[in-house]
């Protein structure tokens, strides 16, 4: 092809087209930095919570009578949602994953006072939280009613057994091989916790925090005038269900009122709200670079074709027919462009070299750079095509008529 | 080799009409020099650029090496232009940013040539006009009368049948327009045929038919043109 002389008329007028370069290598580094955070955005927030997010809701009752018998309304409450149909299950707990609101504990590995090992979302549940959650126990058994205990009947109130996420297990026993069930560790310094059962997941309520797959359920009731009843439904009931559930716990106990109810889906929207936030900022920013440089290579071209219109008439007089002429300015943003993008590669790369030191940003994925290459590629060449097309349609005639 | 046969052209504006050529007819035969003389904006580019397929006509016949002109798409005649046309501007017409030897360069790529066939030629027509030491240089760094030279061996080195100049010796002193007139005898000897337009009628004396245009038409009678043939002679 052509590349030499055009390169050679290039070199001879370089300031605009090392500028054009330049933007070209600048959006590509913000592009492909911007996507590996987009992605990794995007993968934080697709990870499952461990619960059926589709189909759960909770909501919160609160008695405001002074004397009142917690215990007994907790039951009864718990008898009538269970009853219901289109419930699949329901469970008094005090939290449930991404919730961003809930209780932790540090774990250690060994009785006394000492330093913990772990720490973990902590899951007051029935033997009915296995089945609410809809867990996937992977080992061990649920807890046995009798497992079971109220808060209030239980001196030392961290009841013996408990079932664990897999991520917990791996985190308190690194060394151990095969079954964590039977293994034992410790609330505090002194109360011992049995492992009963493994889940393969259930996040905690936090999303930003790095331990946020290790949770664990312990077979506690808690009697408290503030009941929170987390209830999965059949598909498709959730929402009739929400409304439903709402006039009945209402209208069962007028020493209560009925609050905070909402989805789990809401509530996992929430709580990746910044995330999705940037995500959003973040294609605008790519988007709004590409579509700048786009029009700066528009821009150039057209003065470049504005410049040249007398050259370009000669050619078109010394034998160049009209894709000819187009093929040179196609060619032309080819050799800018390629300049640009691996410029933009090297400056690509730099970067996330240094986002992935502060702030541990995963390294790009390696097709991320080629694709940007790719993309920005065939921008410069559609933002040329126009250009272009105007250039192979001046007349040869330029050639005798302008002095 | 060229005919045209009641060609017009009109240049048409929202206000104006401009008739250029009106039933201009000419036959031009292999191997002639043919100058074209005639009064500013008597129409003498107009039928220079109809002649090298640089315009369209509006009205008439044109055949050129016996094919009709008006038959033929944009593709089919810019590569009559490439290939049977050299042509010569008053204004000489090379690219500022690419040096002689890209200049010269320029039409034997759109021919299609291998880069071994294209030096051949380039170094061969530079030669020729004697300007073998400037390869590397751009146009800027030469002067007028070097720059026509570049010119004519672009026209040249694709070796066209044809050489169509409008008044190629425009822009040069007498000196220089004297070395490149006889450049173009040199070139029309050696078989190309010619035709040029100028309004210095000392210079069309020397080729070897005067075509004397009025009005966008060949006059008979070109009196002034034949007092500076009686003068010379
Ligand atoms: N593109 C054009 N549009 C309108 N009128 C034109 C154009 N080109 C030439 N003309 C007119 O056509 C006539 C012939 O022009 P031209 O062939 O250039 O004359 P010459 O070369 O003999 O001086 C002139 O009147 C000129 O003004
Ligand atoms: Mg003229």
């Amino acid at each position: 092809m052509e590349f030499g002389p055009i390169w050679r008329a290039m070199m001879r007028n370089k300031g605009g087209y090392l500028l054009i370069a330049l933007q070209i290598a600048v959006t590509m580094a913000v592009m492909v930095n911007a996507f590996a955070i987009m992605q990794e955005r995007s993968i934080k927030m697709s990870r499952p919570s461990g619960i059926d997010d589709a189909n759960t809701f909770s909501l919160v009752s609160v008695g405001f009578k002074p004397d009142m018998d917690a215990k007994t309304l907790v039951q009864e409450d718990l008898d009538l949602l269970r009853g219901l149909p289109g419930v699949v299950n329901a469970v008094e707990t005090n939290s449930f994953p991404l919730r961003q609101g809930g209780w932790s504990e540090g774990l250690h590995r060994e009785p006394g006072v000492g330093k913990s090992v772990s720490s973990s979302a902590i899951y007051f549940v029935d033997e009915h939280g296995l089945d609410t959650f809809a867990l996937n126990l992977v080992d061990g058994q649920n807890f046995t009613p009798d497992q079971v205990s109220w808060d209030s009947d239980s001196p030392d109130f961290w009841p013996a057994t408990v079932i664990v996420t897999q991520a917990l297990a791996e985190d308190l026993f690194p060394d151990h091989e095969g079954s964590y069930v039977g293994k034992t560790f410790w609330f505090n310094d002194e109360n011992p916790a049995n492992i009963v059962g493994v889940v393969e997941r259930m996040q905690a309520p936090w999303p930003t925090w790095t331990g946020v797959e290790r949770s664990m359920l312990v077979p506690l009731r808690r009697e408290s005038e503030f009941a929170r009843y987390v209830i999965r439904t059949e598909p498709g009931y959730r929402d009739e269900l929400m409304v439903q559930v709402e006039e009945l716990l209402s209208g069962s106990n007028k020493d209560r009122i009925i609050r905070g109810l909402g989805s789990a889906e809401e509530a996992r929207k929430l709580s990746y709200l910044g995330d999705a936030a940037m995500i959003k900022i973040l294609s605008f920013i790519v988007v709004l670079l590409t579509a700048i440089t786009g029009l700066g290579i528009v821009g150039l071209a057209s003065f470049s074709v504005a410049r040249r219109t007398r050259q370009i008439g000669i050619r078109r007089a010394l034998g160049a027919t009209k894709p000819a002429i187009i093929r040179y300015f196609m060619l032309e943003n080819f050799l800018v462009s390629s300049v640009g993008v691996v410029a933009g590669g090297v400056l690509a790369i730099g970067l996330n070299i240094v986002m992935v030191q502060a702030f541990a940003l995963t390294p790009l994925a390696w097709y991320v750079i080629p694709v940007a290459m790719i993309v920005l590629w065939v921008v410069g060449q559609a933002a040329v095509a126009g250009p272009a097309r105007r250039a192979s349609a001046i007349s040869p005639a330029i050639a005798t008529r302008s002095i | 080799m060229l005919n045209m046969k009641n060609v017009s052209k009109v240049y048409r504006t929202d206000t104006v009409e401009t008739h250029a050529l009106r039933e201009f007819s000419l036959i031009v035969e292999e191997g002639e020099f043919v100058s074209v003389t005639g009064p500013s904006g008597s129409g003498k580019t107009t039928f220079l650029n109809i002649a090298g397929l640089l315009e369209d006509l509006t009205d008439g016949a044109y055949e050129l090496d016996g094919r009709d002109i008006s038959k033929l798409n944009d593709k089919e005649r810019s590569r009559v232009r490439n290939e049977k046309i050299g042509f010569i501007f008053q204004s000489f017409n090379l690219i500022p940013e690419l040096n002689i030897f890209d200049n010269v360069d320029v039409p034997l790529r759109y021919r299609g040539f291998n880069a071994d066939e294209r030096k051949r030629r380039i170094e061969q027509s530079i030669e020729m006009v004697g300007l073998g030491s400037r390869m590397q240089h751009l146009p800027a760094q030469l002067s007028g009368g070097q720059q026509q030279r570049v010119a004519i061996a672009r026209a040249l080195a694709g070796e066209p049948r044809f050489l169509l100049a409008d008044e190629p010796t425009g822009n040069l002193d007498s000196q220089m327009a004297d070395s490149v007139l006889d450049l173009l005898a040199e070139i029309n000897a050696a078989g190309t045929t010619i035709i040029m337009v100028t309004h210095e009628l000392g210079l069309a004396d020397r080729a070897r038919r005067n075509i004397f245009v009025r009005d966008g038409q060949v006059s008979d009678n070109a009196p002034e043109l034949h007092l500076a043939s009686m003068a010379a002679g």
